[in-house]
This record gives structure tokens, sequence and C-alpha cells, in this order.
């Protein structure tokens, strides 16, 4: 489905990314992990088309879309979350969502209140139909990052990247957004790459796991090898822990 | 057969299977209604004073001015520091064109509207490239620049003195006929702006316009053709300030830059927008009243009001509640309007 293949950017001297390649599949889940800044969030820019890729190429179903403007790749079905949240401050939950709604694909005959309609129906999906005529700048954290999940799911994404929504959230609330998006996934056939900091929720998340670090792709594999193998544990807790293990 | 039937909130008439009801609570009265039918009955009051409907006419304009730049500072994201600079172009179009080869105002519109949107597409790529700041000082300095070019052609342009002459677009035998007539097309003027952008605004590109105003780069994530959509807004409200130019010329018949391109003419606009309701359209229209009158009205102080006039501006920046303007007054908080926020400086 994407295929990334041997992707570099470099900010100045610095390689955020460098001669990086791996692929998903239809329906995986593949989590994407590292310490910090190892390039993820760089990664899942050059993939969204916020920044263009140096060298390399990006597939996604089929068609090159590696110096593609943003709007033409989430138009083709590539959808996104933020780390941190960046909600239309001004605007209610709802009619942000429309507007994934209305301009996610081509829609040249939807009036407003259909995409109102449809937007409340992501709303309520993730449980904020009661906040739909709230300012997008009164949500609570939890609030805001499943607002970021309904205005992406509103653009009817093929794949879904997330970027870090467990960052900030409680337990309770991370426990929820877990179950969301599991039944995201499985409602709107959605395949996801996902970056997470929490190991425990990427390990039984994940089909697949992608280590990045300094920009470099260190090993790749089922949560097992990954969990299993000496370079990651060096990579996160250094190299005394490795040699102990 | 015929049955008229009082409650408390309404009058209920019904005619054989028609049923007619008139909401007599205030608070459901439909508000714009109101607001046109005052601005329709106000010259009965003051159509003795020629000078107060002259003031007027001026404030119709002024708001037929900032509403259109109120939709562009939304739809480009970009706080344009120069509206007067479309003004400016479609008037001298229409005046050139009406002086030197006779064109009926028709085609000086025409002509207006052609040129003052070529201009505009030509410069529209600012929108792309110029971020917040830089966008104002650039849309500040264009203006001004062709300020200097009517001075220096200044046997085209007549920079100090202006053009005179130009054919008017209707002519009573009455002079206060000539008044009211103008006052009226004003109107009606700033009202169909008003009409054509507040339905740009509500439908589904206002909402893809207001993801722009908030955030460029999420908008353009979720689809939004930010491109597309900031090119038609910047040349859409400037062809519209171009036949208020357009306007000017055929009504006043004397047009002169130095009356309309200067920053003085710039702040008055802005003035309007900020203190009418933060680019909220309607707020435009008590705006622009309200600059008029303190405007004319500070006039008797003599010179001082060149003082005067800022600290008044600045008095109500401050002053009014929720840095929203006038509207904010009124404004009750609806939110699935949507109430602009303003940026200058963005990154």
């Amino acid at each position: 489905m994407l295929r990334v293949a041997n992707v570099s950017k470099r900010f100045g001297g610095l390689y955020a990314v460098s001669d990086v390649s791996f692929s998903l599949n239809e329906g995986e889940v593949i989590g994407l992990i590292g310490p910090n800044g190892a390039g993820k969030t760089t990664m899942l820019n050059l993939i969204c088309g916020v920044y263009q890729a140096d060298a390399g190429a990006i597939e996604f179903l089929g068609q090159n879309i590696t110096a593609m403007p943003s709007n033409r790749i989430c138009r083709l079905g590539v959808s996104r979350t933020y780390q941190i949240p960046q909600p239309f401050q001004a605007m209610t939950a709802l009619s942000g969502v429309a507007v994934g709604v209305i301009n996610g694909k081509k829609r040249p005959h939807m009036s407003l209140s259909d995409a109102a309609l449809e937007a409340s129906y992501y709303l309520e999906f993730v449980g904020l139909f009661a906040k739909r005529d709230t300012l997008a700048r009164h949500l609570t954290l939890y609030e805001l990052r499943m607002l970021e999940l309904a205005r992406a799911l509103a653009t009817t994404p093929k794949l879904l990247l997330i970027d870090e929504v467990m960052a900030g959230l409680n337990p309770a609330e991370s426990s929820q957004a877990l179950e969301m998006i599991w039944s995201a996934q499985e409602q709107f056939g959605i395949t996801i790459l996902w970056i997470e900091h929490v190991m425990k929720i990427i390990m039984s998340a994940a089909q697949r796991i992608v280590v990045l670090q300094y920009g470099k792709k260190i090993a790749e594999g089922t949560p097992q090898e990954i969990a299993a193998n000496p370079i990651i544990i060096e990579a996160y807790l250094g190299g005394r822990y490795a040699k102990a293990e | 057969m015929v049955n008229l039937e009082f409650r408390r909130d309404r009058v209920l008439f019904r005619w054989g299977d028609q049923k007619y009801e008139w909401v007599i609570e205030p608070r459901y009265w439909r508000n714009p209604a109101i607001g046109v039918a005052l601005l329709a009955i106000l010259p009965i009051f003051v159509a003795p004073y020629p000078h107060i409907l002259t003031m007027i006419t001026t404030a119709n304009l002024y708001a037929a001015i900032a509403i259109p730049l109120s939709l562009q500072i939304i739809g480009t994201a970009r706080l344009n520091f120069g509206p007067q600079l479309y003004l400016g172009i479609g008037g001298y179009t229409a005046a050139l064109l009406n002086l030197h080869f006779g064109l009926s105002p028709v085609f000086t519109l025409l002509a207006a509207i052609l040129v003052c949107g070529g201009i505009a597409l030509l410069l529209s790529p600012t929108t792309w490239i110029a971020k917040g700041l830089y966008f104002s000082l650039i849309t500040l300095i264009l203006p001004l620049t062709f300020l200097d070019v009517t001075f220096i052609y200044g046997d085209i342009f007549r920079g100090e003195v202006g053009l005179v002459g130009m054919s008017p677009l209707l002519s009573f035998k009455k002079v206060t006929w000539n008044y009211l007539a103008y006052f009226y097309l004003s109107l009606l003027l700033m009202l169909v702006y008003l009409w054509v952008c507040d339905k740009i605004v509500r439908s589904r590109f206002g909402v893809s316009m207001a993801a722009i105003n908030e955030n460029e780069d999420v908008a353009r994530m979720m689809g939004v053709q930010v491109d597309r959509y900031k090119v038609f807004y910047y040349v859409f409200p400037s062809i519209l300030s171009g036949i208020v130019g357009w306007f000017i010329v055929h009504t006043f018949r004397t047009f002169a830059g130095v009356t309309y391109l200067p920053l003085e003419f710039m702040t008055k606009i802005l003035i309007i927008v900020i203190v009418g309701g933060r680019a909220f359209l309607y707020g435009a229209i008590p705006g622009a009243y309200l600059i008029s009158i303190v405007e004319d009205s500070l006039r008797a102080f003599g010179p001082i009001n060149y003082v005067l006039f800022p600290l008044v501006l600045i008095a109500l920046i401050v002053f009014l509640p929720r840095g929203e303007g006038l509207w904010g007054l009124y404004h009750k908080r609806h939110h699935r309007d949507y109430y602009p926020a303003l940026h200058v400086r963005r990154d």
C-alpha cells in the first residue's frame, strides 16, 4: 500500500531521516518507534507532504507522492493526527470536522448541512457529539485528541498516520483512546502507521514495528523480535543493559 | 373563515387552510431585516441636510470597502494593509476611460472589473509567498507606489487636483434627489456586497475559509485546496473594492488619488474592520457609520481633529468589550458563527 524507498531528508547539515525504507500492506498496523529525535515525526511529515524528501521515493497505492502537495495526498487517502493537537481554535468541534468531510475527497455537491450531518457521525464515533458546539479552544487534551481523530477520519483515509496519541493522557483516557483506534480500524478498514512512546501499548497493538535511531532504520520485525533485539535495547537503555541481557 | 388570534409571542392569522404567523417577540425578529429597514428609512430624517446625506453615503461606501476586505482577511489568512489599492485602480480606470474615450458607465464598470481582476491575479501569488507581516508590508507599499505614480505622470492622472467631470450615473433636476438617489445606490451596493460575502461565509466554502484562517497547514493536510482558495479570496474582494472606486467616480464625479490612496484612508478602513467587529462581516456597517460620524463631528474642532481622531479610535479599540468591536456589544455567542481571530504575525 505505502512504500517508502531509501528516503532521506536533511535540515542543514543534520540528517533527520537518512536512507529509510519500509512498506505497509493493506489492513496492517505498523508501529514506528525510536528514541527522541530519531526522525519519526519527520518521517510522517515526509509521507504527508509537509516536507519534500531530498532523496528516495514514497509511493502510495502505486502513485508516487514524493513531491505532491499535502492536499492532494490527503485526497488520495492519507490522513494524520498531530503530536501536539492543532485544532482550529475559534471553530466549533462540528465545523472543524466538517472541513475534513467537505475537502477530504471530491464532493462538489455537498452542502454545509450535509457535511455537518456526516461530521456529527464522526463526532459521535469518538464520543464528542455532546461537545459539537463547543469551540475547540475550550476542549480538554483528551477531547482535542479525539477531535483530531474525528477530523482525520472525516477525510475518509485509507492510511491513518497517528503521532503519539497517548502522550499526556492518563491511563484511563489512554485505554479509551486505544479502544477508539481499534474500533476505527475495524469499522473503517484503515491501515495505521503509529508513532508511539508508550511501549506497552505499541507492543500489543502493532503487528510489525519499525525502529528508527538518528534518522536511520535500525530494525524491523514483530514486537517479540523487536523486544529481544539487543541493538534496540542498546538504543533505548544503553550498552550496559544490552550486555546484561 | 378568517381568523385572527393573539398569543403571547405571536399573532396567528388563518385564512381557509392557510396559516400565517408573525412573531412579535423582539428576540425572534429577523435582525438583518430590521437593520436594512432602519438604513432605508434613515434619509427621511436627514434628507433636509445634504451634508449628512453625503456623510452616510460615504459611510456606506466605507462599509462596501470594509466588507470585502474582511472576506479577504479571513480567506487569505493575511492582513491586507492596502485595501485602497484596488479602489484607486478601479477608480482611475473608470475615470480615464470615461474622460478620454467617452465610455459610458456600463463599459467603464466592465473595464474596472477586468483591470482590477487582472492586476489582482498578477499579484495573487504574494498570498502564497509572503507570510504574515511580510504580506502586510508588501500590501502597505503598493498603494503608496501607485500614489507616487499618479504624481509622476501628473498629466494623465492629475495626482494633486484629481480628475473631474466624469459622466454621472443618474442625474435628476433637483439636487436633493441626486443626493437621495446616490445614498440608495450606495446602500444597495453595500447590501449586495454584504449578501454575497455572507453567502460565501455561511456556505461550505466559508468553513474551509475559516480553516485556512485558523491554520493553513492543517487545513492543507485535511485536503483544503489552500492555494486555489487564497487566489480567489484575494482576487474577488479586490474586484469588489474596484467597483466601489468606479461608483465613486460616477457619483461624486471627481477622483483624486491623493484622497483615496494615502495611509490615512487605509487606516480608516482597517479601523472600521477592527472596531466594527474583528473582520466579522456585519460589524463593518456599524463600524463604518461610527467612523464617519466621529470623523464628521470632529471636523468642527478645526486642525486639532487630526490629533483627536486617532485618540478616539484608540479609546474605541481599548474599551470595546472582549476585543470584539462594536459587533461584540450586540453579538450573542452563537458558536456556529465563526468569529475570526486575526493574527498579523504567523510562522
